[in-house]
């Protein structure tokens, strides 16, 4: 079994990468010329805010932040389709 | 032992993903194109957040905690990983045929649609 206190040292750097990342997405949200753009960067966003809650549970030791993961891993998905609905309006008959 | 083993490459995995992660993100805003865009997309979304979720899974699994505690935080990684690789792919696919469709967006350098050139037809 490995000690906790091990994630100590090991998850600030992933933290560090991630929250790098999500930095650099959010200037494509904020820029993106066309809308498919915006909620393709809104889309990786999010998967990676499912990766930062996923390690703050660890990090804090508690469960109850790790829940949040599934409804969001869903809504990208719902994202998506409602978006593609909203262009192709009036296309279809 | 197998514990200790097991631990290491699941922070292997979260360190990769991480990495996958910020070359995804820099390659969002190099590339000029929508259809371009795609590619670093999947990179940030199946690279960038199913391999860290495995990655955590492991972790939780190999920790000296109640079982409570890390079987529910594994089985939540697991969970999510399998939605985004079920539905990450479909999604983007169904918004590059929106975009495209719509018109919404133009792929620049572009030599033949074949696409455009069907719908074109189905309308007439």
């Amino acid at each position: 079994m490995v000690s906790v206190d091990v994630l100590g040292f090991v998850l600030p750097g992933a933290f560090i990468l991630y929250t790098v990342a999500m930095l650099i997405y959010s200037y494509r949200v904020f820029k993106g010329p066309t809308l498919p753009d915006m909620v393709l960067a809104i889309d990786t966003l999010v998967v990676d805010l499912i990766v930062i809650f996923m390690l703050l549970s660890l990090y804090y030791l508690t469960p109850y932040l790790a829940i949040g993961a599934i409804p969001l891993a869903a809504w990208v998905f719902l994202l998506d389709i409602y978006v593609a609905k909203y262009l192709l309006r009036g296309k279809r008959k | 032992m197998i514990d200790l083993i097991i631990f290491w490459i699941g922070v292997g995995l979260l360190f990769l993903g991480g990495i996958l992660d910020v070359i995804a993100a820099i390659g969002m805003n190099r590339f000029n194109n929508f259809f371009l865009r795609l590619h670093a997309a999947t990179v940030g979304s199946i690279g960038g957040a199913v391999y860290p979720l495995a990655g955590i899974a492991l972790i939780a699994v190999s920790l000296d905690m109640p079982a409570t505690f890390k079987y529910y935080i594994a089985g939540i990684s697991v969970i999510a990983g399998l939605l985004i690789v079920l539905t990450a792919p479909a999604g983007s696919h169904i918004l590059a045929k929106a975009a495209h469709k719509s018109g919404e967006v133009s792929p620049k350098p572009v030599i033949v649609d074949k696409l455009r050139e069907k719908e074109e037809v189905s309308e007439e």
